[in-house]
């Protein structure tokens, strides 16, 4: 037997890699793929085509790879429809094949190729219509566990990803001759340059191919070139890298592939999505060869013709032994020659030109003017038939039809691709994305020569636009490699399904099938062919199945168009777009200045945003929440109780006009609040409805604090900021937050006064005359420190809110809830919060939901008519000003039954329809004083019909009621507690 | 009887961990006070600044180290300035307002923010998975200021030095500004 692996390459001998492909054990060596190690070892088989299961080798050795996919490592850490074109080797790699049931030689399902007629493109949204029901249930399932590209763990990816950010002068894309040649030029320019290229060796085609630079090899100069790159300072060189979308602004999306190569990434983040800022960039992502489609085109054995030199020249890997080239161009027969030169018999080259004179290796058979209409072998090409008769015994067809630039970037601005009529093939327009050029191949100058002369122009320019001053350098001597072709796109009289997109199963006759049935719009084509989808992007099948589209239209390729490329250039795993945003980590948590002693005390705790709020504490004995809520509330009424309040926005507002400007946003009066009061206050939104609602104290003439609810916080800060810079910037007036600086806590409860009085340094006077209700000051606690205190109430009784920094929260909180002892003072939470203020009727979010203005809210006295006021005008509409909704209590008539926030409210006697709809329960919580479930809600002239009977009709969780109308107020309607 | 006095705590109890050459350690005892500038009060306001601390009002984007005192002005917006300094000082308002009288608006911010500092080899390239902002030396100097975000976080970032950073973030979420910066560093390790 021949050796698959022959002297040579840029792969390095003494760093041997073991693998296992189907759980056989192979070796490779360091700088090889996985596919160049599967050719080395004479694997030809790798896989099964997506719909007919055919089998499938490896078809070219990048990107664009549609038939080598393969599933990486096991278990959780298990990657399907990894190309292995472009996966790294490295020592302890399993790859396992996919798409097949049972062995891969011997797949079952390999009887779809035998019932192809029945599958062709479309079928399936002919057929399974019948019976309806088996749709979900049986054609779904079968269909998909048959088809597919590969599986999932269905387990969590242990991996980690992470994401960053980079700015550059240059961005190059692709580090090939022209993007090596342009970085460098950019850089010693001294611009700040950033070169990503997807492969782990730098360098293109010149790593492929046995051309010279500068008198030297291709590949050794790229590696010349890039150690200067990487040497310098200003620029960052990317390997492992697919800069995969083109985005606003310069903005640029890649893919660096930090661990991939590495049995064992150590932690580390296994992949980094990057955001590259750029002000200019340089496109020189080469060009991918193309394939004629003919009669099962598609058997292993049947590569392109330049992969074919990539494998031989870079990875000294042989994937044939007798070799045959079918070709419409020069650039094909360097392939034959390539392989003569290595000692590797080439048969024959097939020509689809009848004029081309050029002369077949020795050894070969030239065949002018031909075409490969058919090959036979069924795991593996062993002859390949032409048109003229004859017949040509090989194992190795090396296929080309020419050379398509890598355009794709240029398409994610939508940018439309011109037809090239010299090269047969799409260039860029130039419509690019703004701050882009393009360079070498990818701009269609497909020789080396014509690459670096363009590179060094358009890096010229770029530099110099950038305001650098390059200094001329001579460009690197190179020749102009032969390329020229002539169109052929497919083999018309191949009697055998000839396939245009390999990893779809689209063959030509699928495409006179679209035709046929009047889908002849390229977009249309595509979708229902699946043409150009999945994992390759149709990178080598577009331009194919464009052409044979225009012949069946008549028209030329330029005239039938193309669709255009869409990010991602190649796919992007899912864990990398999340990064770290993952389980607990998916956003950050706040904690109040007492989380550490609620943790400590049993607290429960809720997110409120992103606050982690003590919900309640639970004590020994308490057999469910409802338990510790009762008895918080409980506490609350009859003794003091603590509540952690930092979470309510706190904004420090200053300025000469400050007065004015609260005046403006809030629809009561302010400026004429005294120092050392604090004042209610709504706010409207511009459209008259309700905003949010607080207390803002006057500390000074000149000096405010506004208090905010806690989900509203960012809210009305941003609102206020809207206003001062925009709507009133000629207002002395200033904001700063102060929600993370103030330590915050209710202290409520009759032995409120009591307790404060106890932690005061000296002896503080807070009764009623001297400290009234909404009055606010500085008093100095536990030993000199000075606290903000203000008499307000959420719950309705005594109750105070007290303010220090908050490095002193958590020993407050635990000082409080210790010298309150003597008092039954206890902490409570958000639950039991909630009951005070329902209790007491105070409206919070639940009521304040974006649906309703002042009026409903009962606060339509609030609205002054002495001033003007964000939402005063656009509140007078009928539906916020004349609305007949009302905020009202509700308790059942049964009053064992538990309310359910989101019943609506219908008349007793009338039927439930939405036009009998009265309005809607908002809150609700069990009253531990009253002893039943209460409720507030908005219902039609609710202040009008206390003690009416109305149903709760609650169909979603099915918990209809009769209840009754009461005041909102259940406990101290006449506020005597909270002045107290 | 006096009392006994309360116990302050740092938003990460003084953390500090090295990452071999790197260093990322809580900053605690600062003294942190914002100056709004009144409208058309800037002039007044730097030669205020001036006499006291040395230093006039910074550009936004610019901080500058003050003279007479162990701080930084920081410029933080047209009308913002943040007083930055590196002593705990149980009124750091009525301390300003004692030098520069009304020539600002002032408000206690000590608390409300946590401090860390990054410095070392990996700073840059630990950064540079947390932030939008370019902080290379050439665009971010040192003595620059920027606000950015930070794994959703509100950050503002310090230059110190050539490879070393001053990252105020707020303290309620003071654990998961540190685990994000952490995670950079040993991600980058």
């Amino acid at each position: 037997m021949k050796a698959h692996r022959i002297s040579g390459g840029l792969i390095d001998r003494t760093k041997p890699l073991t693998f296992s492909f189907n759980h056989e054990r192979y070796q490779g060596f360091e700088g090889d793929t996985l596919a160049s190690a599967l050719v080395a070892n004479g694997i030809k088989l790798v896989g099964r085509s997506f719909k007919y299961h055919r089998p499938r080798g490896i078809f070219s050795a990048g990107s664009e790879e549609p038939n080598a996919l393969f599933q990486i490592g096991h278990e959780a850490h298990q990657e399907p429809n990894c190309r292995g074109t472009v996966t790294e080797l490295y020592d302890g790699l399993e790859a396992t094949s996919q798409n097949h049931l049972g062995f891969l030689s011997h797949d079952l399902l390999a009887v779809n190729d035998l019932l192809s007629p029945f599958l062709s493109a479309g079928f399936y949204y002919k057929t399974f219509m019948w019976p309806k029901s088996f749709w979900e249930k049986l054609y779904e399932p079968v269909i998909r566990s048959a088809a597919g590209l590969g599986a999932l763990s269905k387990r969590p990816d242990p991996d980690v990803y992470d994401k960053g950010y980079l700015h550059c002068d240059l961005l190059v894309i692709g580090a090939g001759p022209a993007g090596l040649w342009a970085a460098v030029n950019a850089a010693r320019a001294g611009a700040q340059v950033i070169i990503a290229d997807e492969d782990f060796l730098p360098g293109g085609r010149l790593n492929s191919e046995r051309l010279e630079v500068d008198g030297m090899p291709g590949a050794a100069w790229a590696s010349k070139i890039a150690e200067e790159l990487q040497a310098q300072d200003n620029v960052r060189f990317m390997t492992r890298t697919t800069v995969f979308g083109t985005y606003d602004h310069g903005i640029y999306g890649a893919l660096e592939r930090k661990t991939d190569h590495l049995l064992d990434s150590g932690g580390k983040p296994r992949q980094v999505l990057w955001r590259i800022y750029s002000k200019r960039s340089l496109l020189c992502t080469g060009a991918i060869e193309r394939p004629i489609a003919f009669g099962n085109n598609d058997r292993p054995g049947i590569m392109l013709a330049g992969a074919a030199r990539t494998y031989l020249n870079r990875y000294a890997a042989v994937p044939g032994q007798s070799v045959a080239v079918f070709t419409n161009n020069d650039d094909g027969w360097q392939t034959a020659f390539d392989f003569a030169e290595a000692g590797i018999e080439v048969k024959a080259v097939i020509d689809t030109r009848s004029d081309c004179r050029k002369i077949a290796p020795e050894g070969a058979m030239p065949f002018y003017g031909d075409q490969v209409i058919d090959t036979k072998g069924r795991k593996g090409v062993n002859l390949s038939l032409l048109k003229s008769g004859a017949g040509v015994e090989c194992d190795f067809l090396a296929v080309s039809g020419g050379w398509n630039p890598a355009l794709h970037l240029t398409c994610h601005q939508r940018g439309k691709p011109q037809w090239n009529d010299a090269i047969n093939a799409f260039i860029p327009s130039s419509d690019l994305p703004r701050g882009m050029s393009v360079a070498g191949a990818a701009n269609g100058y497909l020789t080396l020569a014509a690459a670096l002369e363009e590179a060094n122009r358009v890096a010229l320019s770029a530099t110099e636009d950038l305001g650098f001053k390059p200094k001329p350098t001579p460009v690197p001597t190179a020749s102009d490699e032969a390329y020229e072709g002539a169109p052929f796109w497919y083999v018309a009289d191949s009697k055998s399904r000839a396939f245009v997109d390999l990893q779809n199963d689209v063959t030509s006759k699928d495409i006179a099938l679209a035709h046929q049935e009047g889908f002849r719009s390229v977009e249309h084509l595509k979708r229902y062919t699946t043409m150009g989808m999945a994992t390759d992007q149709g990178k080598t099948s577009n331009i194919l199945g464009l052409a044979i589209s225009a012949h069946y239209t008549g028209k030329t390729i330029p005239e039938t168009g193309t669709t255009i490329f869409r990010p991602p250039y190649t796919p992007v795993p899912i864990g990398a777009f999340a990064g770290r945003s993952r389980g607990k980590d998916f956003r950050p948590a706040r904690l109040t200045p007492s989380h550490q002693w609620a943790s400590k005390n049993g607290a429960s705790f809720v997110e409120t945003g992103l606050w982690l709020r003590a919900e309640w504490y639970v004590k020994p004995g308490e057999k469910g929440w409802r338990d510790s809520v009762d008895r918080e509330a409980k506490a609350v009424r009859e003794g003091v109780g603590i509540c952690d309040v930092t979470t309510l926005g706190k904004i420090d507002i200053q300025g000469r006009n400050a007065g004015t400007f609260l005046d403006k946003v809030y629809t009561n009066t302010f400026s004429t609040l005294a120092v050392g009061k604090v004042r209610y206050g709504l706010m409207l939104r511009e459209d008259g409805h309700a905003m949010d609602d607080g207390t803002t104290a006057r500390l000074g003439e000149t000096h405010f604090v506004m208090t905010t609810t806690t989900a509203n916080a960012v809210l009305v800060y941003r609102h206020l900021e809207f206003c001062r810079q925009c709507l009133f910037p000629d207002l002395d007036v200033h904001l700063i937050s102060t929600t993370e600086e103030w330590a915050q806590f209710a202290v409520a409860g009759p032995k409120s006064r009591a307790l404060l009085e106890k932690i005061a340094d000296n002896p503080a006077d807070l009764s009623n005359e001297a400290f009234p209700f909404m009055a606010c000051g500085e008093i100095a606690i536990c030993g000199g420190l000075n606290a903000r205190l203000f008499r307000i109430s959420f719950s309705g009784e005594l109750a105070y809110e007290i303010a220090v920094p908050r490095r002193y929260g958590h020993a407050l909180f635990d000082r409080l809830i210790k010298d309150g002892k003597a008092f039954g003072a206890v902490p409570y939470g958000t639950e039991a919060l909630n009951v005070l203020r329902i209790e007491k009727g105070h409206a919070t979010a639940n009521e304040i939901c974006g649906q309703v203005g002042a009026q409903a809210l009962g606060l339509g006295k609030m609205l002054s008519s002495k001033k003007d006021f964000i939402g005063k005008t656009l509140g007078k509409r009928p539906g916020i000003a004349e609305t007949d909704l009302r905020l009202a209590g509700f308790r059942p008539l049964d009053r064992n039954r538990i309310l359910t926030a989101g019943a609506h409210f219908i008349s007793n006697g009338q039927p439930v329809s939405l036009e009998n709809d009265e309005g809607w329960m908002t809150s609700v919580a069990y009253s531990p004083g009253l002893g039943y479930s209460i409720g507030l809600g908005f219902i039609k002239n609710g202040d009008e019909r206390v003690g009416e009977i109305v149903t709760a009709f609650d169909a979603v969780r099915d918990n209809s009621m009769d209840v009754e109308i009461v005041s909102p107020h259940f406990v101290d309607p006449e506020g005597e507690r909270l002045r107290g | 009887m006096a009392k006994a006095p309360l116990k302050a705590i740092s938003p990460l109890n003084g953390y500090r961990k090295s990452f071999g050459k790197t260093k990322l350690e809580e900053v605690s005892g600062l003294s942190i006070v914002s100056l709004a500038i009144p409208q058309r009060g800037k002039t007044k306001l730097s030669d205020a600044l001036k006499t006291a601390f040395g230093v006039a009002v910074p550009a936004p984007g610019k901080t500058l180290s003050m003279t007479s005192e162990s701080g930084l002005l920081i410029g933080l917006q047209s009308d913002l300035v943040f007083a930055l300094f590196t002593k705990d000082m149980p009124d750091p308002v009525g301390f300003v307002g004692g030098k520069i009288g009304d020539t600002a608006y002032l408000t206690r911010q000590s608390d409300g923010w946590c401090a860390l500092r990054l410095s070392g080899p990996l700073t840059f390239g630990a950064l540079e998975r947390l932030s939008q902002v370019d902080l290379s030396p050439k665009s971010f100097p040192v003595g620059a200021v920027a606000r950015t975000a930070m794994e959703h976080l509100n950050v503002i970032a310090i230059r110190e030095d050539k490879e070393a950073f001053l990252l105020l973030s707020a303290s309620s979420s003071a654990p998961s500004f540190l685990h994000a910066v952490e995670t950079s560093v040993q991600y980058v390790l």
